[in-house]
């Protein structure tokens, strides 16, 4: 390869590309979708802890209600005496939303309260009102058998665990549950990352083909320096796009935290850490430390798996007229991107189990599930090496592959090849 | 020594047998045409010459080394379907491939600001190629192809598409290089540009190359059968002659080739008789003609 006609190629894909509108519209707005996905599902089950469902307490007991409406004013409510058949009617028409029937046998513990309601509420309803019950029929039970405060204390009293993760190091204090989140996060970035960028790469393929400047300029250089000037150019966009990314994310980390813990906790604080910040504020949500080297799994991680699908994308590119006609070769590419999707519930459930380790040293799906895992515990170092050493690997294949099709494809106009075409010009000379 | 010798070379495409077992050799200094209809093999010759694909056997030696992307850096190469970066600035667009070339920054900007200058088109160069009128984005094209000064330029179908200006300004400029000493070769189905221009021709039919040589040694060796006839009157006269073809029948002059047993003197009474002659001349055949008569021969 002539590296002074790569590093040219390369200089032009990257700054043509990095002065665009496009580059500085997506650098701005991708962020900002990601925040809107991760926000307003937050926004909307705030909304639905509003809606309060009335529930009929017909209480046989005449003390259980008392504590009920103390407990919860809003949900339950004593309708008049009245027929059960009064009371579906009631629930039918909508006026409750449900009733429940309280009699003695219940604070005996001989019967279990039943819940008559139209089923609709969803699983929060039934649990918060479960354990409603729980607490006041423990109480009017306590009160019953006259048990004394010190007893009433240990039996409110409640266990948390905590996690403590031992390194090499020292111990750390983590919350694995914003681990997973990171972990998540991490996922969908490279996830919908490798849809971008594979996007960006075919359509300039596709682009050079339709203007016809394809024949100029292999008149003047290698399809395959032209190929991976391209891919390397457009690779670096990504990585200037997620250096930008990076940078202001610590920037707003850094500034956010001590903001909210002004405006939410009221305590001034000088912590120089963010996260100390955060803490000593006793903010409602804890900010992840994310490690430097789960940064750098990720970035590599990352660069690899654009690496892999890039190539194939080039590869479809080269081998069409237009967008429109790419859909069917898009499937062999699509399959390993999405395919990783299934196993994230597992892998999240279990970092660590054989189940994790051999999905995430496969190299089409490493790129997402490694840093994934990262995230979420400690990986040992070898597996890391070698998901990085098979990428590498496959990569290789791969773009010697891309390039045989796509040395013949960028020359091929009028008709749309097929995967038996496709197969014959690797073959070919 | 030949600045291009296609050797014996075959290219095949899944069944298609685009060139197959062609020869010839391009001389130093010369304008070259490879003619032939459209899909006769001309634009993969073409390509193979430039090692944009390469040849399934045969070789083709560029300056006496063997074609391949080293080789490339001595050529110049306008495709038949021109193609730049439309949102790129015509500056920026020229740079771009005069670089690619092997030019260095410096040479390349000097070079670039003399073809603007000689096609007064200095004012675009901040200007993106969309926004460029056809005609400016052919001169635009012609620059990127010169632009490296190279030894050999191609030019597949250069007039195509063309408007008369332009057309014109590429003429003279194709004659210009060759008195520079430059070696050109270009491809069309147009018969009487290559007539006006081209020292050697090469004739393509199906893939195969059925006749190359000196333009001129190949209408000798035709023989002066052909009979140039311009006049003024009735042309229906022409359809009373027995044992003649026609090529190029206007109603004030025609090329007539006459069949071996016909006597081109009764032709000449024929027509006085009929007509007022104003030419009467015994020539070399036209390249049309020689077409033809090529592809009849081998057929037979």
């Amino acid at each position: 390869m002539n590296t002074e006609k790569f590093l040219l190629i390369f200089k032009r894909e990257y700054l043509t590309r990095v002065r665009t509108k496009a580059f500085i519209v997506s650098t701005i707005l991708a962020p900002l979708g990601l925040l809107i996905l991760i926000i307003i599902p937050i926004i909307l089950s705030s909304f639905e802890t509003e809606q309060t469902q009335k529930i009929g307490i017909v209480d046989q007991t005449g003390s259980v209600y008392q504590r009920l409406s103390e407990l919860n004013p809003d949900r339950y409510t004593e309708p008049d005496a009245m027929p059960v058949d009064s009371l579906r009617s009631l629930v039918i028409t909508g006026v409750l939303d449900g009733f429940i029937i309280l009699s003695q046998a219940h604070i005996d513990g001989e019967q279990n309260p039943e819940l008559f309601y139209t089923g609709t509420g969803g699983l929060s309803l039934v649990s918060e009102i479960r354990s409603d019950l729980r607490t006041v029929l423990r109480d009017e039970r306590l009160d019953r058998a006259a048990v004394g405060e010190t007893v009433r204390a240990i039996l409110s009293m409640q266990t948390n665990l905590q996690t403590r993760v031992l390194t090499e190091t020292g111990e750390e204090e983590s919350d694995t549950l914003s681990l997973f989140f990171v972990g998540y996060i991490m996922f969908f970035i490279i996830y919908a990352a490798m849809f971008g960028y594979g996007a960006v790469i075919m359509r300039s393929v596709i682009e050079e083909k339709s203007n016809r400047i394809i024949e100029v300029i292999t008149s003047s250089v290698k399809p395959f320096e032209l190929l991976m000037g391209k891919v390397m150019g457009v690779g670096a966009l990504g990585l200037t796009q997620f250096a930008i990314w990076s940078v202001t994310g610590a920037g707003i980390m850094a500034v956010a935290a001590p903001l909210a813990a002004l405006f939410l906790g009221g305590n001034e604080t000088s912590a120089p850490d963010a996260r100390q910040a955060a803490a000593q504020a006793d903010l409602p949500f804890s900010i992840p430390t994310i490690g430097a080297e789960v940064w750098v799994v990720f970035v590599l991680f990352f660069l690899a798996g654009y690496l892999i699908y890039s190539a194939m994308y080039a590869a479809v590119g080269s081998a069409v007229d237009s967008e429109s006609d790419a859909n069917q070769l898009m499937i062999p590419l699509m399959i390993p991107i999405m395919l990783p999707l299934l196993f994230i519930g597992n892998i999240a459930s279990d970092p660590n189990s054989t189940f994790s380790v051999i999905t995430s040293l496969v190299p089409f799906f490493s790129p997402m599930l490694m840093p994934m895992r990262v995230a979420m515990t400690p990986v040992p170092f070898w597996e890391v090496a070698l998901a990085l050493a098979l990428c590498i690997l496959t990569f290789v294949a791969i773009i010697w592959v891309s390039s045989r099709i796509y040395r013949v494809g960028i020359l091929m106009y009028g008709k749309k090849a097929s995967f038996a075409e496709l197969f014959k010009w690797v073959r070919s000379n | 020594m030949p600045v291009i010798q296609v050797q014996n070379v075959s290219k095949t495409f899944e069944k298609t047998r685009a060139v197959h077992n062609v020869s010839f050799e391009i001389p130093t200094g010369c304008i070259y045409g490879i003619l032939g209809p459209n899909g006769a093999g001309k634009t993969t010759t073409i390509r193979m010459i430039n090692s944009i694909m390469m040849p399934d056997s045969g070789q083709i030696l560029i300056q006496g080394r063997v074609a391949s992307p080293e080789t490339q850096r001595v050529i110049g190469y306008m495709p038949e379907e021109r193609g730049l970066y439309k949102k790129m600035k015509v500056g920026e667009q020229l740079m771009y491939l005069a670089r690619l070339k092997g030019l260095s920054r410096q040479d390349a900007r000097t070079s670039i600001k003399q073809w603007l200058d000689r096609f007064e088109a200095s004012d675009w160069i901040g200007k993106e190629i969309g926004e460029l009128s056809k005609g400016m984005q052919q001169k635009v094209q012609f620059i990127a192809t010169v632009a490296h000064d190279p030894e050999i330029y191609i030019f597949d179908e250069p007039f195509s598409g063309l408007d008369p200006i332009n057309s014109e300004l590429l003429r003279n400029v194709i004659l210009e290089l060759k008195s520079a000493g430059k070696t050109i070769l270009f491809s069309t189905h147009r018969m009487e540009q290559v007539e006006q221009m081209c020292d050697y021709i090469c004739l393509y039919r199906k893939g195969e190359n059925v006749l190359n040589g000196n333009l001129t040694e190949i209408r000798k060796s035709f023989g002066q059968n052909t009979i140039i006839l311009e006049f003024d009157g009735d042309h229906r006269f022409l359809d009373s002659l027995n044992g003649v073809r026609f090529n190029n029948r206007s109603n004030r002059s025609v090329e007539i080739i006459p069949d071996s047993g016909t006597d081109p003197q009764e032709i000449l009474q024929t027509a006085i008789r009929h007509v007022t002659v104003n030419r009467f001349e015994r020539v070399y055949p036209s390249l049309q003609e020689i077409f033809i008569q090529t592809i009849k021969n081998q057929q037979d």
